[in-house]
């Protein structure tokens, strides 16, 4: 099987999802003879020409009212934001337009909006932000995080195919960085279905996207310590695997909620509260949260650093957690 | 109107040079009207309060209506026919809100129901639309209704959005190619400029038309949904009714150039004046938009001239609008030239037959009127669900016929460039 990136896995998984559909198209900035800002759409205009990849003026509301519109004659669009920090240009697009179409009037918007996301790359305030829970606010929009090259492509695969307008956040730290073997042949990852990335006894973290790789890289030193870390990577944050959350907690009945996007009204909230309805007898200590500061993100490395959760965070509190 | 769309002078030279001398481009804005009101509204001081204040000549005697280049007088009875149900539906309205039977407010398109049934008149089955607020006659004319708008400001279970929302907020993919306007001017313009994007992929140069006001304008995304369409070249018919009011803020505090249909030079497409008051002269704009459009020639711009009659909405009575402005309007309400046009100057229809036609609608939008009131309110729970488009919920198939591919051989699979990148 071949060993693919983060970034080639959902090339691979747009460039299928055009050769077995024609109203699959993809519109944007930059994406047809550049290939895009990160090179995903890469080779897309010399196979499949500029009707379907539609290079876009700077406009996100136009990007994203055209994609709608297409959506509605049976088109399954797949808009690209160069840095999806601009995707709050159009937020009233989709928040107003898109997100609510279905349950106002009945009309199904089936079109991805996709880019890149996260920090740690050293991105400064508008190219590092988690625009995550903007999204999972808005009822009516699907909100996909995958964090392997497995995963991206099969979600990917699954966006395109649903009937619903999907918000697929691709963290930009893992484009190049990690690399497993892809099927080249047509699979889906369903969405609204969390994985355990690695099963452990003593406590839970959950998170998605680059911070499981984070998460994973903690459990394996406090493996050593003897503390067997379970971590569930819950692909999508919209629909969240509630069914998911609850099991893990039953099993290990000690959490750490740990995502990177800003504190206040974060998912951990979300998760804490949906663990307190669903799972509270289960608990065996306090929930805790691994988060981006209330802040924007700094530029300064130093500064970046310190904002978002690392290895060390992760450690400190799941020894603290375990000891509770 | 032969030459209403080739006043576009932004072109190459005919021997396809590019010219570097400097030298002074030329534009035109052909300008339909058969009368060019000439006055201005200004802020005055008036002893403690501010105020609005009309300048000009205010008693110009009312201009004829423009003979059409391409409607039948059936066409021009239907067009009418349509004006009177819009206008009357909005008065069966008032009474209900009056009635108490209306929940929150009721918008009018009193003095523009020329600009919202001749334009939606001139497309063709297989094009598609989207109204504003105000207009509600276009509905009519693709085939809703009175009793769908009705139900919708009375929050009832039959209506369109079953109760999830009011007024003209609805929308038909189906049958009659309507998007669902929503509260935020401006972002329907995108929006249908890519649903001639997703059509002409599956083959089809259609038109699509919508409308945005002298105040909505001002929105950045009106200006990028025209400039998409532009580039595009997708055949958007976009009007801009020019109403001067923007609830309260008259069209000089709202741009500065002379008339909005200028703006279609920065856009690089053709834009038009014509008096939205004359059924006529917006058929006749907006019938050769359509045919630039189904020829895949673009984007049209056409600015109808016109006033709103009424407050932004029923709470508003209007009365920071200067008196002498609603007394110039009135004498080109709509309805009124329209129908002088077909009894008195053309005689296509006897007084008779008027009268006849004038029963009629009455009767209908009384029928409809019953048909809404007796429409029951939804249930609480009918608050949940559909939020999602869920399995066997919709089939999403193109609407005009599966997209022809064409791909090249020339690439096996996608590039595999680990070229220069932003931020790795």
């Amino acid at each position: 099987m071949p060993q693919l990136t983060y970034l080639e896995a959902i090339r691979q998984g747009i460039w299928e999802e055009m050769e077995k559909d024609p109203t699959v198209f993809c519109l944007g900035e930059d994406i047809g003879i550049y290939g895009g800002a990160f090179k995903v759409t890469d080779g897309f205009i010399d196979r499949f020409g500029p009707e379907r990849v539609v290079d876009t003026p700077i406009a996100e509301s136009a990007i994203v009212g055209a994609a709608f519109g297409a959506s509605l004659t049976g088109m399954r669009p797949v808009a690209e934001f160069q840095f999806m920090d601009f995707i709050a240009c159009a937020m009233n697009q989709i928040s107003n337009m898109v997100a609510k179409t279905h349950y106002l009037w009945g009309a199904p918007a089936p079109l991805v909006l996709r880019g890149p996301s996260g920090g740690y790359v050293h991105g400064g305030p508008f190219h590092s932000q988690n625009p995550e829970m903007w999204f999972v606010h808005n009822p009516g929009l699907k909100v996909i995080c995958p964090a392997t090259p497995y995963d991206a492509k099969g979600l990917m695969k699954a966006a395109i195919r649903d009937n619903n307008p999907c918000i697929f956040l691709e963290h930009k730290y893992l484009y190049r960085r990690i690399k497993e073997e892809v099927p080249p042949d047509d699979y889906i990852v369903p969405l609204g279905k969390a994985r355990i990335a690695r099963a452990g006894r003593d406590l839970s973290i959950i998170t998605y996207a680059a911070l499981v790789h984070t998460a994973l890289e903690a459990a394996g030193a406090l493996s050593k310590e003897g503390i067997e870390i379970e971590i569930l990577d819950l692909r999508t944050l919209a629909p969240l695997d509630q069914e998911a959350i609850v099991q893990t907690v039953r099993k290990t009945s000690k959490v750490i909620v740990l995502h990177e996007h800003s504190r206040t009204g974060g998912i951990a909230g979300e998760i804490a509260a949906i663990i307190n309805e669903r799972a509270f007898d289960d608990l065996d200590g306090p929930i805790l949260r691994i988060t981006g500061l209330d802040s924007a993100v700094p530029f300064s490395p130093p500064q970046e650093h310190h904002y978002l959760p690392q290895v060390a965070d992760v450690i400190e509190q799941a020894r603290k957690l375990k000891s509770y | 109107m032969n030459s209403l769309m080739s006043n576009h002078k932004n072109k190459p030279s005919p021997n396809g040079k590019r010219q570097h001398k400097s030298s002074t481009r030329t534009y035109s804005i052909p300008d339909y009207r058969l009368e060019v009101p000439d006055y201005i509204v200004r802020q005055v001081r008036s002893g403690d309060e501010f105020r609005y204040e009309v300048e000009g000549d205010l008693n110009t005697p009312v201009p004829p209506i423009r003979d059409s280049n391409y409607l039948s007088k059936q066409q021009c009875i239907e067009i009418y026919r349509y004006m009177l149900l819009n206008r009357r539906m909005e008065t069966a309205l008032e009474n209900l809100y009056k009635q108490g039977k209306v929940v929150g407010g009721v918008y009018f398109g009193l003095g523009q129901e020329a600009c919202s049934c001749a334009s939606a008149y001139a497309l063709d089955k297989d094009d598609w639309f989207a109204p504003m607020i105000r207009n509600q006659g276009s509905l009519l004319v693709r085939g809703f209704r009175a009793s769908d708008t009705m139900m919708q400001y009375m929050a009832k279970a039959g209506s369109p959005t079953k109760g999830r929302d009011g007024t003209s907020h609805f929308g038909d993919i189906e049958k009659r190619n309507m998007v669902s306007p929503i509260s935020m001017l401006g972002d329907l313009i995108p929006v249908l400029s890519g649903v001639a994007l997703g059509a002409r992929l599956q083959g089809r140069n259609i038109a699509v038309m919508t409308y945005i006001g002298d105040g909505g304008q001002s929105t950045g995304v009106t200006y990028e949904g025209i400039n998409f369409a532009a580039v595009q070249n997708l055949g958007l018919v976009l009007f801009i009714e020019s109403n001067l009011w923007a609830y309260s803020t008259p069209s000089e505090m709202q741009y500065r150039v002379k008339d909005l249909a200028e703006r279609a030079i920065g856009y690089g497409i053709p834009g038009v004046i014509i008096d939205g008051t004359d059924a006529c002269q917006v058929y006749d704009a907006a019938r050769e938009a359509v045919e630039r459009a189904h020829g895949g020639e673009g984007p049209t711009l056409i600015e109808a001239k016109m006033m709103r009659m009424k407050g932004h909405a029923i709470h508003d009575a209007a009365d920071y609008v200067p008196k002498p402005l609603f007394d110039y309007w009135k004498k080109r309400d709509p309805i009124t030239r329209f129908e002088n046009y077909l009894v008195r100057e053309k005689k296509w229809l006897s007084a008779k037959e008027n009268a006849d036609l004038i029963a009629e609608v009455e009767r209908v939008i009384e029928e409809e009127r019953e048909i809404a009131v007796n429409s029951p309110m939804p249930t609480p729970e009918s608050a949940e669900g559909g939020v999602y488009c869920e399995d066997g919920c919709h089939v999403i198939k193109p609407k005009y016929g599966l997209p022809k591919v064409r791909t090249t051989k020339s690439s096996a699979g996608p590039k595999q460039t680990e070229a220069a990148v932003h931020l790795k």
